[in-house]
């Protein structure tokens, strides 16, 4: 039973209170740029929301049973980065070979999330809050869940603001930076939450 | 060659009129002083990482042109990292996971790509150069707007009378997309014209 | 196939001569680090006690050690120890010196990345002042009824200096009856 409440305290805290994109600021090159379309945000992310529980997983066991007994922790950065674009290059092959429909629902978003930098950032956050392996994990499979939910959300904002009539020059990207700069201030409402 | 050296400052800067490396420059406006660190510590790796794999660029395969470039500019970051934390501690600590993030700052790994993988070495090291003062240049301006009304102060000195009651949400996540897109739009706006 | 393992290599040997230049600037600056931080925290620990000129760990907390200051007569004028809390967005430290009767001489926040502007007004002289001169019961934030006056918009941070200190004081509490009896003998 703790367990699971455990489970739920990370989930809102990953999610709501730290949410990756309005508060850590990570991956809003995606956030910005794949949120115009409802169909390609909700692509993209679950595409994330993979890849980051993968990466999670992958590079916490990479740092804990390769980089610290070896006293290589300064490679840590090209080891995560390397990892990571591996396993997006993996994970399209597996997808492509046993889920083809899936692969076309998500493949074109695939190569985009190795730059993403809320996949490279869940897994130096992990290492460096001295997370366990579980806990790693479920930050990155809650924290991918975050950031899908505010890409979903956006989308579904700016298909409305396509119709809108607004000055010229604040068409497009700098109208979707002040729609999410409301968005960040609403999370914010729950920041004040100490769980 | 001039051109090449300036275009990164106004004409196509990474931030406003390209939208690229948005992370850091959000996350680390919040002040000043953060800014132009994170500004000068991804310029360093934008000259370094351009300079070397204008170098390299014919000793790599086609296929393999994504990852090798990967590798250099991670570990210039690497060095970037280690060298602030040994010399700049407190600076090291405030800029925290977005030094390690400079790898996935679309800004390097897209000038790697379209300019220092098809130019000459002196070429790449002023478009390097160049583009990374322009993110230096955004970051700041930034920064400034930020900090003076989020916190009435200019690289941690009191600007505004204290009286001034601070408009926190400035500082906060919120602030920094409000500014980004006033920005944004103003750069638009001036292009019209 | 050959085509393949030419790939390989070529990738191989850009990984092996990066990580060789990494392990060499490494090699120059984590010494630099690790100097930089024990003085920084020699410092600290100076500047909440500067009665003490010596100081003896008498146990840990937070695995970092806990000390004993004692003047240049090694007699006891306090304790030292290094407070540490999950705060709005990062650990804040702080060192803490105490006096003899637990009551606080002096703290100082060694690390934190707090909101700028909010929490991160916690460096400030003027709110680290206030917890001088306090002991075990007044360590309280006024919106929970206590001395302790928090910052403008930042009640967790300040909650969390406040909990950490305490936390501190409590350890400190159970740590100290074994050194009181040594000290004692001494004395005999």
């Amino acid at each position: 039973m703790e367990f699971i409440g455990k489970i739920f305290v990370m989930a809102i805290a990953a999610i709501f209170v730290q949410n990756f994109v309005l508060m850590r600021f990570l991956g809003l090159c995606p956030y910005i740029g794949v949120s115009k379309k409802l169909d390609s945000a909700i692509g993209m992310g679950m595409a994330v929301i993979f890849v980051m529980t993968m990466a999670s997983t992958f590079t916490w066991l990479i740092q804990s049973y390769l980089l610290i007994p070896l006293k290589l922790e300064f490679l840590q950065t090209i080891a995560f980065i390397l990892t990571i674009a591996s396993l997006v290059q993996l994970v399209e092959m597996i997808i492509q070979k046993l889920a083809p429909a899936l692969y076309k629902a998500l493949g074109v978003y695939l190569p985009l999330i190795t730059t993403n930098c809320a996949v490279l950032g869940v897994a130096i956050l992990n290492i460096n809050e001295n997370y366990s392996f579980i806990e790693a994990i479920l930050n990155g499979l809650f924290g991918g869940v975050g950031f899908t939910l505010v890409l979903i959300l956006m989308a579904g904002i700016r298909e409305k603001l396509e119709k809108a009539e607004l000055p010229r020059a604040m068409k497009g990207m700098p109208i979707a930076m002040i729609v999410a700069g409301s968005m960040a201030l609403a999370f914010l409402g729950f920041s004040g939450l100490k769980l | 060659m001039i051109k090449e050296f300036t275009k990164g400052f106004i004409k196509e800067n990474p931030v406003f009129v390209m939208a690229l490396g948005l992370c850091p420059t959000l996350a680390v406006s919040s002040s000043v002083m953060n800014a132009i660190g994170m500004g000068l510590a991804a310029t360093f790796v934008l000259v370094c990482s351009n300079i070397m794999i204008s170098l390299i660029k014919n000793f790599v395969p086609n296929k393999i042109h994504i990852p090798a470039y990967i590798v250099v500019i991670a570990s210039f970051v690497t060095i970037v990292d280690m060298v602030m934390e040994a010399y700049v501690p407190a600076l090291h600590k405030s800029l925290g996971l977005f030094i390690p993030l400079i790898v996935v700052n679309c800004i390097i790994l897209g000038r790697a790509e379209a300019f220092a993988g098809k130019n000459n070495v002196f070429k790449s090291m002023l478009d390097g150069l160049g583009m990374g003062l322009g993110f230096t240049l955004a970051l700041s301006v930034i920064a400034t707007i930020r900090e003076i009304l989020g916190a009435g102060q200019f690289l941690g000195m009191q600007v505004l009378p204290t009286s001034y009651k601070p408009m926190l949400v400035a500082i906060l996540a919120p602030g920094a997309f409000i500014v980004m897109g006033l920005l944004m739009g103003a750069m638009k706006l001036k292009k019209k014209k | 196939m050959s085509y393949f393992l030419k790939l390989g290599f070529v990738l191989l040997v850009i990984t092996v001569i990066a990580s060789g230049i990494l392990a060499y600037v490494n090699s120059l600056t984590e010494p630099i680090i690790l100097e930089n931080q024990r003085k920084a925290k020699a410092e600290a620990r100076l500047e909440v006690l500067p009665e003490a000129a010596t100081f003896d760990s008498i146990g840990t907390f937070n695995a970092e050690n806990v000390f004993a200051g004692k003047d240049a007569d090694g007699n006891l004028v306090g304790y030292v120890f290094l407070a540490s809390l999950y705060g709005y967005s990062s650990d804040v430290k702080s060192m803490v010196g105490v006096n003899k009767d637990l009551i606080v001489n002096k703290i100082k926040v060694i690390s934190q990345t707090e909101t700028p502007g909010l929490g991160a007004n916690c460096i400030k002289p003027e709110f680290q002042a206030q917890f001088s001169d306090k002991g075990l019961g007044e360590m309280k934030v006024n919106k929970d009824g206590g001395p302790i006056i928090s910052i403008t918009g930042a009640t967790i941070t300040t909650r969390t200096i406040t909990n950490s200190i305490k936390n501190g004081l409590l350890e400190l509490e159970k740590l100290i009856p074994a050194e009181a009896e040594t000290s004692e003998e001494v004395t005999k």
